[in-house]
């Protein structure tokens, strides 16, 4: 399969400006050489918390920022040296509120989003209606920005970031800030982008967003990414481990390290909900354990306990925190 | 060309949106020319509304284009969408150039006010004794501070204290340029600095031109002047906003987060 994307011991540095009394700079790291490589019409995720590069790494392959060393190509372009000619191809739509003239309305930034990407008359009458309509802001689409919700604003963006009908367009954290409802429907546009065969380049740190979007994630770091596949691949990172998760009302410090001593547990976390505790416990056979747990548990209240597989999450966790 | 007046437009639409920017447009003029006049109302100076209309008018109409080159770059950055017009095919030169001239055209309205102001209220007329070189010098005037507005642009691009350079230059430019009374009275040593700034020689022409052209050949090398360091400015953006191109996405200021 052909790559959109390729990406080749990428590394990134900032100066960073000291505090008054040490003087001087510094240089932080927010990419160590990375590498991965994006299939065309692809959803690709980059995954991992906040300050991991995952924005640095977008912003140089939107052509944003340059990379201190390493390669990058997207469409074949080089970043670096060729991002004229790749601008016409690209776009991209940042999370948030912001990347909008909030005192035009949509059509008015939509109109001037294609001057932008010098769009002829005739496609631009077309466009500008269409993708308003895709995302749903037809019936308002002359309203000021600044009278949408952030759910309107972040669907404006969608529309945006495809006035100049990209071959690949990059997201970075679309959901963020978003209801339950509002993500629900940027999910469904996301989707729909890939039918059209746009190749997606995806950043969040929404497990769910990653696991439902993606064809393949990389978790990422630090500025290193740790693990590259598809969700289920990445899921059985934790394969053969389930986790038993038990609701209790007053558990004691010493039941939960007589918890750890069980034969077959790997591992118990424990989560304060008010004043019940929920307990995690990763082990490989959850039939062989439970009745251990349930023997130190007897003296307390147990409101609800089941078994569940380990999910995307659980390998996230165990990839960046290092939680074993 | 398409690119250049849509930015004009929509920069023109964005200001005007702005109360901050009405007010700096059409009340603040207002205020200097009132205190201007009051000033100069009892000196000697022949034909001294000259000064006061120009000076008010001019001091107006560069502030608003310079302080809005800045404040622009700055809320767009804020905005987020300086990097989406960085990265635009369009070019960047291309939109910047169309958002200085959206707030040049803007800001001949303070001149304007400035004239409607003193005449209503004061019964004051502007005579101009040579009209047509008045429109000649007024052109050129408004290309050098087009000139001088790209190149605070591409500088205000590369800093994130565009803020705090543009405050800086507001004053000095004025003293310098003689806005409100001939250089011939500031220090001599100061004068090489007035000299290479455009505006000087723009506001020497529009006075000129006030007052009746006595010598043509003096006026006609002073246009010759003003173009010619227009132009070396436009040569000094080209070379800056190559530079800026490059350095921007180096020290990633172009984004605040």
């Amino acid at each position: 399969m052909e790559n959109a994307i390729y990406v080749k011991d990428l590394v990134r540095e900032y100066d960073v400006a000291k505090s008054r009394e040490k003087g001087g700079k510094s240089v932080l790291q927010a990419l160590k050489g990375i590498s991965f490589e994006v299939n065309k019409g692809e959803i690709f995720g980059l995954l991992g918390p906040n300050g991991a590069g995952k924005t640095t790494t977008i912003k140089i392959l939107t052509t944003m920022l340059t990379s201190t060393s390493g390669e990058a190509r997207v469409l074949g372009y080089d970043v670096n040296r060729h991002e004229k000619e790749l601008r016409n191809h690209i776009n991209f739509i940042f999370g948030g509120e912001r990347g909008l003239y909030w005192r035009l309305s949509a059509r008015d930034n939509l109109m001037y989003f294609s001057d932008l990407y010098r769009l002829d008359r005739k496609t631009r009458t077309k466009r500008v209606p269409e993708l308003l309509e895709m995302v749903g802001l037809a019936d308002r689409a002359d309203e000021k920005v600044e009278r949408y919700s952030k759910g309107m604003k972040q669907r404006l963006q969608i529309a945006r970031g495809l006035i100049n009908d990209p071959k690949v367009v990059f997201l970075d954290e679309p959901t963020l800030g978003l209801d339950p409802i509002g993500a629900r429907e940027l999910k469904g546009i996301i989707k729909e982008l890939k039918s059209l065969d746009k190749t997606i380049l995806l950043t969040t740190h929404y497990m769910l967003e990653a696991d439902e979007l993606c064809d393949r994630i990389a978790i990422i770091d630090k500025g290193e990414i740790k693990a590259l596949d598809t969700p289920d691949k990445l899921k059985k990172l934790n394969a053969n481990m389930s986790v038993i998760e038990v609701t209790t009302i007053g558990i004691s410090g010493q039941a939960i390290e007589e918890l750890k001593l069980v034969n077959g547990v790997q591992l118990v976390n424990v989560q304060d909900m008010d004043q019940q505790q929920q307990l995690q416990i990763h082990c490989e056979s959850p039939s062989m354990v439970v009745q251990g747990v349930l023997g130190v548990l007897s003296q307390f209240k147990v409101i609800d306990m089941c078994i569940r597989e380990a999910t995307l999450e659980d390998a996230y966790v165990k990839l960046v925190e290092g939680k074993e | 060309m398409k690119l250049i007046l849509s930015s004009c437009f929509l920069q023109m639409q964005l200001s005007f949106s702005r109360s901050m920017f009405r007010y700096c447009l059409l009340v603040d003029p207002i205020f200097f020319a009132l205190i201007t006049y009051m000033i100069y109302k009892d000196s000697s100076v022949e034909n001294f509304i000259a000064y006061v209309i120009l000076g008010t008018g001019l001091s107006s109409l560069f502030n608003n284009i310079v302080f809005s080159s800045a404040g622009d770059i700055d809320r767009e950055r804020y905005m987020g969408t300086l990097e989406m017009i960085f990265t635009a095919p369009g070019g960047f030169r291309n939109i910047i150039l169309g958002k200085i001239i959206g707030n040049t055209l803007l800001g001949l309205l303070s001149m304007l006010v400035v004239v409607v102001f003193l005449n209503i209220f004061f019964g004051v007329n502007m005579k101009i004794a040579s009209p047509m070189f008045f429109v000649m010098a007024m052109l050129l005037s408004v290309v050098s501070f087009i000139a001088i507005s790209l190149i605070m642009a591409a500088i205000f691009t590369l800093s994130r204290n565009s803020r705090g350079l543009m405050n800086c230059i507001s004053y000095p430019v004025m003293i310098l340029c003689g806005f409100y009374f001939p250089i011939t009275i500031l220090p001599e040593w100061s004068r090489v600095f007035s000299y290479i700034l455009s505006p000087t020689w723009a506001v020497k022409l529009l006075r000129e031109a006030v007052y009746g052209i006595k010598d043509y050949s003096s006026f006609y090398m002073e246009s010759g002047i003003l173009l010619a360091l227009s132009a070396a400015y436009i040569v000094l953006f080209i070379i800056l906003a190559g530079v800026m191109e490059k350095r921007v996405r180096v020290k990633a200021t172009l984004g605040v987060y």
